[in-house]
């Protein structure tokens, strides 16, 4: 089905091609222990756990 | 929908959800949780617009008007700005793969504009900003472990 005609001949404003990026749920499938993985990747960003911040 | 200054807009954001060929199982969840959000008053929806894209590479690209049995979305349709263009489709296409079906949306962040609001009235301009992949988390405390001695 074409654009609407208001969309046609406009600057757009993605600016270049997408590339695709890494598919989430292939990052935390692989290993013995996806579940595991998740749970770290969660306690990560949660607050009040040690820091690990070195700069 | 009501005027506003360019000083009260949020950051706005796309993202392009993929549906491989035969995978799809659309049971309304997702449109009942972008109202939940725009109901919320999290976000408002800019744009929407499902692409499919053929074996030969050849682009679709579908209003949301476009869509039977369009359900409840039907009352964003009348808020939409839309701000892709034809130059768009073809970019956002190009992350998409042969046989495939994408939704893409544009969303003002609406919870942002206030802070973001402030933050310029404070003399503060935004120099960066970004998204954190998952993959790059799970990288990095990875490397972490990795880096801790056996017993330590």
């Amino acid at each position: 089905m074409p654009l609407r005609a208001a969309r046609v001949g406009r600057v757009g404003v993605v600016g270049a091609p997408v590339a695709k990026t890494a598919v989430v749920a292939a990052a935390v499938t692989p290993g013995p222990s996806p579940v595991a993985k998740t749970a770290v990747v969660a306690a990560a960003v949660t607050p009040g756990r040690p820091g690990r911040r070195r700069i | 929908m009501e005027e506003r200054s360019l000083d009260e807009l949020g950051p706005v954001d796309y993202l392009v959800v993929e549906f491989p060929a035969g995978k799809s199982n659309f049971t309304g969840e997702m449109a009942k949780e972008l109202l939940a959000l725009v109901d919320a008053g999290t976000i408002r929806v800019v744009d929407i617009l499902i692409l499919t894209k053929d074996q030969d590479g050849t682009v679709e690209a579908m209003e949301l008007s476009d869509i039977e049995e369009l359900g409840e979305l039907a009352r964003l349709e009348s808020e939409l700005a839309e701000l892709l263009a034809a130059d768009d489709v073809i970019h956002l296409a190009a992350a998409m793969d042969p046989g495939s079906t994408a939704g893409v949306i544009i969303w003002e962040n609406l919870w942002a504009a206030p802070f973001a609001s402030a933050a310029r009235r404070s003399g503060g301009q935004l120099i960066a900003n970004g998204r954190i992949p998952i993959q790059a988390i799970i990288a990095s405390i990875q490397a972490d472990e990795a880096a801790i001695p056996v017993g330590g």
